[in-house]
């Protein structure tokens, strides 16, 4: 076991961190509060993320024959990283790099690799997930929203809920249903947002503006070469999309660092000194790291070719612990954070609420935990 | 970095684990709070298992490797402290060890009897001794440790001083506690997982009541990220790392115990159950260097000054 970074990852992270700083505008921190999704940090990603592309930066991790330079999985968790805590100014292209390319790359038809690829790793890609649905969150099997294969075209009818960036987004990562068998009755198909048919509407929303949509599907005709992978093959490809958007996502990195932020503001304020906001800060620390170190051994195990199964839901859960246990101790001892004070530390706090909620639910999290990797027996139906 | 266990751990794991499966299911109606082997002190000691951090090539986290094995034992044996902190003395000082604060000289503490060598830690020096018979008093406690206390002032036995700052000494400390605490909290799980899974109530599984379910995977996330906590702590030596690493050992502790006793329902209270055996273990961790607080205030010390 060797927990020290290899000089040659130091370097990487340092020439991220210089770029960093290099590239984001003086205001950055104010500027990240208007969240990933709205239009201001969209506009500004496309901008960040060309830059990102043109030093390389943007898909490192991707295959170098696909526009990628072919680094490790400690690589792709150094970029995540220091994105993270910096305020993510890729905005959406996050999920462009970490997953909607990746499983575009195992599953995609030539024609699509050739369609949608360059533009992510161009970075001027903005993609949604067309998930949810007002009567399937966690029950994600009990989608309804249908498609209809009719001569060489779907006709896609139904509604999504609580989009990410739905609003901005060139591109939907669709899972709908094509025949009634619960899990292989569910296929993806890859939509132009420009499709007629198509309707999106904001719901205003805790953690920034223009983040969550409803969209709706009126019977949107979507060419047959818009599926990816085989009709009812979208569980299995949901799947590994999910292990790369779980692992992906390195919450521990900006929770460690609005922590951080926050005790030397109370230090700078004399504030840092007696025992209660000291306790309490290393509590929080001790959970930042508790996953970041569970995350790292699934990193590891990646980076050697093995594959990840349940276990990164035992990280992802440690994640959502020390997310929570920062924000409480920013609400309790810098409340001034949540009005207009501490733009970073705001910004974690919007953003915070997503941990427990997104890319499956912490509930979801300790089911499959308690039966994937205690081997508990499950819950009956 | 690189967390795969090289090749060398994985055959002294392999060699711990044949040495302790004897030891794996004992009989324990007869065990009381605590149980102990003499042999398997004995066998684990000629193995030189508890020396391996005098190796500079397996070093401190091959040493955090056993103690952490070992701790899911049904047994009690000293090896954290032997294997962790006795490095910092030399090979000349015998094991099995006791560590005592200054400022709690008579509290009960673990493995203290006649024969052990005490590391004192003050305030600012360290020192051991030896203790004797008429020095100690073995305690009938509520702990899973064989417990004594001390009977005489710690300033009046003659200790030798050493030439060793406390801070390194409790640095070391936290490491083994955080390491022997993953060990038990792995095995109190694995018990109670076991348990769950074969008692039928309401014509089911215990553990498969989400109410359980998910307080059992909480315990796995709080059990995962200690033992690679502990294990980081092991390779840096870094008093941030070690204090982080016993802190969410300490509170994880307090945050499962009573859980895994609960789940067992009635027989969580009998001593025909093994898993007091670990839990009762992690009780008397609880107190180690401060407790909770202790380590947190030692963590934001060294985290943010």
């Amino acid at each position: 076991m060797d927990f020290a970074w290899t000089d040659e990852e130091a370097a990487f992270r340092q020439r991220l961190r210089d770029f960093l700083a290099a590239t984001l505008p003086d205001d950055w921190e104010r500027f990240s509060q208007h969240g990933p999704a709205s239009p201001a940090l969209t506009k500004y990603a496309e901008t960040f993320c060309g830059k990102l592309a043109e030093e390389r930066l943007l898909t490192p991790h991707w295959p170098k024959d696909i526009g990628g330079e072919g680094l490790d999985p400690w690589h792709q968790t150094i970029l995540a990283e220091e994105m993270w805590v910096a305020g993510e100014p890729r905005g959406g292209q996050y999920m462009n790099v970490n997953w909607i390319g990746p499983t575009l790359i195992r599953y995609g038809t030539p024609e699509q690799k050739a369609r949608y690829l360059p533009p992510i790793s161009e970075g001027r890609a903005l993609w949604c997930q067309g998930f949810s649905e007002p009567g399937s969150g966690s029950d994600l099997a009990s989608l309804r929203t249908r498609a209809v294969l009719e001569g060489d075209a779907y006709h896609v009818t139904g509604q999504k809920i609580w989009t990410s960036y739905a609003g901005l987004a060139d591109t939907c990562f669709l899972v709908c249903r094509t025949s009634e068998d619960r899990k292989k009755g569910i296929s993806i198909l890859l939509v132009p947002m420009e499709t007629p048919g198509i309707t999106v509407r904001q719901i205003p929303s805790l953690i920034g503006e223009g983040d969550i949509h409803e969209v709706f599907f009126d019977d949107c005709v979507v060419p047959a070469t818009a599926r990816l992978g085989e009709e009812g093959d979208a569980w299995s490809i949901i799947g590994y999309s999910l292990t790369n958007e779980r692992l992906g996502i390195p919450r521990y990195s900006l929770a460690r660092g609005a922590l951080d932020r926050a005790v030397a503001i109370l230090k700078e304020k004399g504030n840092f000194v007696g025992e209660a906001p000291r306790i309490e800060a290393a509590q929080a620390a001790a959970l930042c790291e508790a996953a970041r170190m569970a995350s790292y051994a699934l990193v590891d195990r990646r980076a050697r070719g093995e594959a990840i199964g349940a276990e990164s839901s035992s990280a992802r859960f440690a994640t959502i612990m020390a997310e929570r246990r920062v924000a409480e101790f920013v609400v309790e001892y810098l409340p001034e954070a949540l009005a207009d004070a501490h733009p970073y530390l705001k910004m974690h706090h919007q953003r915070g609420i997503v941990a427990g909620i997104a890319a499956g639910a912490a509930e979801i999290q300790l089911n499959i935990i308690a039966t994937d990797v205690l081997n508990l027996p499950r819950e009956p139906r | 970095m690189d967390l795969a266990l090289t090749n060398d751990q994985i055959a002294i794991l392999d060699a711990l684990d044949s040495l302790a499966k004897p030891y794996a299911s004992p009989a324990i109606h007869d065990a009381g709070f605590a149980l102990t082997s003499a042999a398997l002190d004995r066998e684990l000691a000629e193995g030189g298992f508890l020396d391996v951090a005098f190796d500079p090539d397996l070093g401190t986290v091959t040493a955090a490797l056993i103690a952490e094995r070992l701790a899911r034992l049904p047994y009690a044996t000293e090896v954290a402290a032997s294997a962790l902190v006795r490095p910092l003395f030399g090979d000349d000082m015998v094991g099995p060890m006791c560590l005592m604060e200054g400022r709690h000289a008579k509290r009960p503490l673990r493995f203290l009897k006649a024969g052990v060598t005490v590391i004192l830690v003050s305030a600012d020096s360290v020192s051991s001794f030896v203790a004797s018979d008429d020095q100690v008093r073995a305690e009938d406690a509520l702990f899973g440790y064989p417990m004594g206390s001390l009977l005489v002032d710690p300033a009046n036995v003659g200790a030798t001083p050493h030439d060793v700052s406390p801070e390194d000494v409790k640095i070391r400390w936290r490491i083994a506690l955080a390491v022997e605490a993953a060990g038990l909290l792995a095995a109190a799980l694995e018990s109670v997982c076991a348990y769950t899974t074969d008692r039928q109530q309401f014509g089911r599984p215990l553990a498969s009541f989400q109410a359980l379910r998910h307080r059992l995977a909480e315990a796995q996330v709080r059990t995962n990220g200690l033992y690679w906590l502990a294990m980081k702590a092991a390779a840096t030596l870094d008093p941030g790392d070690a204090a982080l690493a016993a802190l969410h050992a300490q509170e994880s502790a307090r945050a499962s115990v009573y859980d895994f006793h609960q789940f067992l329902g009635a027989m969580g209270m009998t001593l025909e159950h093994p898993l007091h055996l670990w839990t009762y273990r992690l009780k008397a961790l609880a107190s180690d260097l401060g407790g909770r607080g202790g380590q947190a205030l030692a963590a934001a010390d060294s985290l943010w000054g």
